[in-house]
């Protein structure tokens, strides 16, 4: 059971010419099991449990701040005119992209047989669910009348006498973010559901037994079950593939189709989704780099599986740095006065100092990555990925904001200011985004520990058959 | 994991073999093992691994599965459900009358299917990610929470680190001697037989107890809600979210403890005039002489003048003093009369009889309006625009209201007048009672002072009365300059209809032939 890998550093990233292992050291399928179910079954750390109290209190926070906004209504905020689509859209929109890692990796990575995912996909996907979460309540709370937000759902209702108007980009929202959050759920859940058995066989407390048997559904491992489970896996993925292009897409239609200069362009869809990805892959980072730590997991996310995704926010980075220029090309191409001022005002207008910020985050701080050593050193990664994810929250700020404070009409142009409620709904978001992440992380296995056996197994055959044969596939 | 050693399985006499099963520990031999008894002939076999394992489903003879039929079928569904649903609520169809959405956004028609396409493929999506995740669940027979093979205490392994290969007590093939030894051969380790599972299988009663109680509690807020919905009480219901349901300001008629009469609505403050009131001509907005009226009926025009002065609502209406006044007349008047004074519309088709008993009101016999082309053409144009629709653009009593009343016939129509019946021309039917009419109504008709000034209905009056001259005219009352000009269409009239009725005769001639 042992593997022929040498049991020491982390050798994962300098071994030319021949692909680098995925699981690290003296490693069998037993130690996978017990690294990652340690994690729950241990008391937990010091780290995390101040981690999680100060998320809890952030969270409590949001929840403070949603209940007074729905009680005193959305004045609360800073939305005023000619700025209606203020901070809880832009909120919204960071925390879809956020989302969008997790489906990525697990899905197109899946479908592309890329196995370097096995190990980080759990983990991002449950941060698709919780961003997710987070990004749901900021357009629930914005409908003005939180308690009538089930007027978006085409229900035959006797006292509205109406239905929902399927021809407005803000509808389609309502189904794609829906849709995503389920497909996600189900996804993440089935995913688990082998891990979850493993979680219950190990159970010594009958409680917890009980728990994570009803979860496990009855799982046994048979083969009749793993065959149509992969099947329905692959399946799965070849749906939330497209599914994760199109909701961003969809958001993007939300100011795409209108007119506001800025927003009216045909870019909208392929940057917002490669905007997505890069802010979802940093978020990642952002989790990972400590979590591996913490957990001492470093040899099941090892330094290869961080290079891989540094390779990635490099290379979308450099998508959204060309789209940002792009945007200025078209602008003085199309020659509408109207569009070209928009984007001048970005970049030199009063909110020039948003602008500047965004493109030193997100254009100039991920070609870093251009260099090995940045790409394998665990800190300046993690301190990129807090730059990108600063970066993103304002890019979707300048986007949201610059157009709507000073469009077509000079005699309703106005600043926007947040108000604390503001300030505090952001912060509380990531509160309650790190107290589910955390309660996951206790709660969860937060490695596929299946699909890790299995990347294992693959090299150890390829170990036992042929040292020198190269996998190329 | 500890390494626990295996407890002896001693074979019960009343328990039934479920099967016999055997570990590997690594997946070459499972492999191989699941080869040689797919050979042997065994097809219910079945391996418990920890992960999937490639090549298995060959190695077992396991048959491909019919899930992706189930999540394209699925998926189909979803497709046929968004666009039958996107078309029929904002398509404007038929389907379902009475509720549909047709309004236009962007231009976009009805039934647009380029915006339909996002929804369309969300449910698509939808439907087949369900329809694969409960139909793998549904085909693999789970959740199944009791598995025979979770009794042997070694099976825990099987979502960590070890192989089962297992063959079913159910296959043909299957005794129980010659399946250990087959097992043992492969090189399998700790060959044993699975027992049935007996234990029982009765839900403990706490447990159905305690979820009675979790359903009845649930139920609660939805009774609670339910109750709410049909309760009859007096006392306002709960309001969690208040909405604008209840508001400071003070509705008509209400009273209030801030002023010390009590009243919300507050009088005109003393010696002051509103904007607009400046010009206001009580004959000009009554229709009625209110000198006269004063020498006649004194309290009825100081009544009328109190009500103008104090409560009337603008320079426009006076809806309220007029029928106070109204009401006041018949209260003093025979009761007929007064019927008649409120019969009908911009005039009064009703019995003459009614309308020649005594009126004692003093109407304004002259149109105070200054008389001139534009009012004239004024007067047209709002006769056209609210009074047409009944009485006819000709005045007739026949628009198109009455028309469809009496297709349909609507029992409770009062056909409206014909303003050229005599009693209705300005000796008998005075120009400030059709005023009067038409500010305050009569039988089905409503009072027009909100929607018409008293200036444009002063215009109508004009109107109706030039529309009465029009009918009874003769040739002298053209001017000189175009009498020829109206002969002349005169006689090409008359000859168009000579023609006609000769086309007429000479076909119902030609018929009589033919028979």
């Amino acid at each position: 059971m042992s593997l022929a890998i040498p049991n020491g550093l982390d050798n994962s990233n300098d071994r030319p010419g021949q692909r680098a292992p995925l699981v690290l050291g003296d490693t069998n399928y037993h130690s996978i099991t017990e690294a990652v179910c340690k994690i729950a079954e241990q008391p937990p750390s010091r780290a995390w449990v101040i981690g999680f109290l100060v998320s809890v209190h952030l969270a409590t926070m949001l929840g403070l701040c949603i209940a007074y906004l729905i009680y005193t209504g959305v004045g609360v905020w800073g939305n005023r005119a000619p700025i209606f689509w203020g901070w809880p859209i832009v909120n919204f929109v960071f925390w879809v992209g956020i989302g969008h890692a997790g489906t990525l990796i697990s899905a197109i990575l899946y479908l592309f047989r890329q196995e370097w995912r096995t190990s980080i996909n759990r983990t991002a996907e449950a941060m698709t669910i919780f961003a997710v979460v987070c990004a749901g309540t900021f357009p629930g709370i914005h409908v003005g009348r939180a308690w009538l937000a089930f007027w978006l759902a085409p229900y035959p209702s006797l006292n509205l006498w109406m239905w929902p108007q399927f021809r407005s980009p803000l509808l389609w929202d309502v189904f794609a973010v829906s849709t995503y959050a389920t497909v996600s759920l189900l996804f993440w859940y089935m995913g688990m559901v082998p891990d979850l058995a493993t979680f219950r066989d190990r159970s010594k407390n009958p409680y917890r037994r009980a728990v994570y048997g009803v979860l496990a559904l009855g799982w046994s491992g048979s083969s009749r079950h793993w065959m149509r489970y992969e099947k329905a896996y692959a399946l799965l993925a070849a749906f939330a593939a497209p599914l994760v292009l199109s909701v961003h897409t969809i958001v993007s239609f939300d100011f795409a189709v209108s007119q506001v200069p800025g927003w009216h362009t045909t870019i909208f869809p392929p940057y917002f989704v490669a905007g997505a990805i890069f802010s979802g892959f940093a978020m990642v980072i952002t989790l990972m780099v400590p979590a591996r730590k913490i957990f001492n997991i470093e040899k099941l996310i090892t330094i290869r599986h961080l290079e891989n995704m540094c390779k990635i926010i490099l290379t979308t980075g450099l998508i959204v740095g060309l789209a940002y220029g792009t945007e200025f090309f078209i602008a003085w191409f199309g020659q509408v006065p109207e569009e070209k001022f928009a984007f001048v005002n970005r970049a030199f207008g009063p909110y020039w100092w948003a602008y500047w910020t965004m493109i030193t985050c997100n254009v100039i701080s991920p070609n870093i990555f251009w260099s090995k050593k940045a790409r394998t050193t665990p800190w300046i990664m993690f301190v990129v990925s807090i730059f990108v994810n600063i970066g993103m929250w304002f890019e979707r700020f300048v986007i949201t904001i610059t157009s709507l404070s000073r469009d077509y009409l000079p005699s309703a142009w106005a600043y926007f200011s947040p108000t604390w409620v503001d300030w505090c709904m952001l912060i509380g978001s990531f509160g309650l985004f790190f107290t589910l992440f955390l309660l996951f992380c206790r709660l969860m296995p937060i490695i596929n520990m299946a699909e890790t056996k299995a990347t294992l197994a693959k090299e150890l055959h390829m170990a036992h058959a042929d040292h020198s044969h190269e996998d190329d596939h | 994991m500890t390494e626990s050693q295996p407890k002896p399985q001693t074979v019960a006499d009343d328990k039934k073999v479920h099967g016999v099963v055997a570990e590997f520990t690594d997946v070459d031999s499972l492999l191989a093992a699941c080869r040689r008894v797919r050979d042997a002939g065994y097809t219910k076999a079945d391996a418990f691994t920890p992960f999937p394992v490639h090549g298995i489903d060959t190695a077992l003879g396991i048959k491909p599965t019919v899930l992706p039929w189930i999540s394209l079928a699925a998926g189909l569904t979803g497709t046929t459900i968004a666009l039958l649903m996107q078309i029929s609520l904002n398509g404007q169809t038929d389907l379902f009358e009475g509720i549909q959405y047709p309004y236009i956004i962007s231009g976009k028609p009805f039934i647009s299917l380029p915006a339909f396409i996002p929804v369309t493929f969300e449910l698509t999506i939808l439907l087949a990610s369900f329809g694969t995740f409960f139909g793998m669940w549904a085909l693999n027979g789970l959740p199944k929470f009791s598995n025979p093979m979770f009794t042997s205490p070694r099976f825990d392994r099987a979502t960590d680190d070890t192989f089962f290969l297992f063959l079913d007590a159910k296959d043909s093939r299957f005794d129980e001697a010659g399946a250990k030894a087959l097992l043992g051969e492969l090189g399998g380790e700790y060959v044993e037989p699975v027992m049935e599972d007996d234990s029982s299988k009765v839900i403990p009663k706490g447990l159905l107890i305690a979820l009675a109680t979790v359903i009845c509690l649930s139920s609660i807020p939805a009774l609670a809600v339910l109750r709410m919905r049909v309760t009859k009480s007096g006392s306002p219901r709960f309001h969690i979210f208040p909405d604008m349901d209840f508001s400071p300001s003070k509705d008509a008629q209400q009273t209030t403890t801030l002023f010390a009469d009590g009243r919300a609505m507050r009088p005109d403050v003393p010696g002051t005039v509103r904007r607009g009131e400046m010009d206001w001509d009580l004959n000009f907005k009554t229709g009625i002489d209110m000198d006269e009226l004063a020498s006649i009926d004194a309290p009825r025009a100081a009544q009328l003048v109190a009500m103008q002065s104090d409560v009337a609502v603008d320079d426009e209406d006076e809806v309220a003093p007029e029928e106070a006044a109204d009401e006041e007349a018949s209260a003093e008047e025979p009761a007929v009369e007064e019927q008649a004074a409120e019969e009908d519309t911009a005039d009064e088709a009703e019995p003459a009889a009614a309308a020649e008993t005594a009126d004692n009101t003093p109407w304004l016999t002259e149109n105070p309006l200054e008389l001139s082309d534009e009012a004239l053409a004024r007067g047209q144009q709002q006769f056209n625009i609210y009074c047409s629709v009944c009485h006819g653009m000709n005045g007739r009593g026949n628009g198109l209201v009455n028309r469809r009343a009496q297709k349909i016939l609507a029992t409770t129509w009062t056909p409206p007048s014909n303003m050229h019946d005599p009693t209705l021309y300005s000796d008998v039917y005075p120009d400030g009672k059709l005023f009067s009419t038409i500010t305050n109504g009569v039988r089905k008709m409503p009072g027009y002072a909100s929607q018409i000034k008293a200036k444009d209905r002063w215009a109508i009056v004009a109107y109706v009365r030039a529309l009465q001259a029009s009918q009874d005219a003769t040739l002298e009352d053209v001017p000189e300059s175009q009498r020829s000009g109206v002969e002349k269409e005169q006689a090409e009239v008359q000859a168009k209809l000579k023609a006609a009725a000769e086309a007429e005769a000479a076909k119902a001639a030609e018929a009589a032939n033919a028979e």
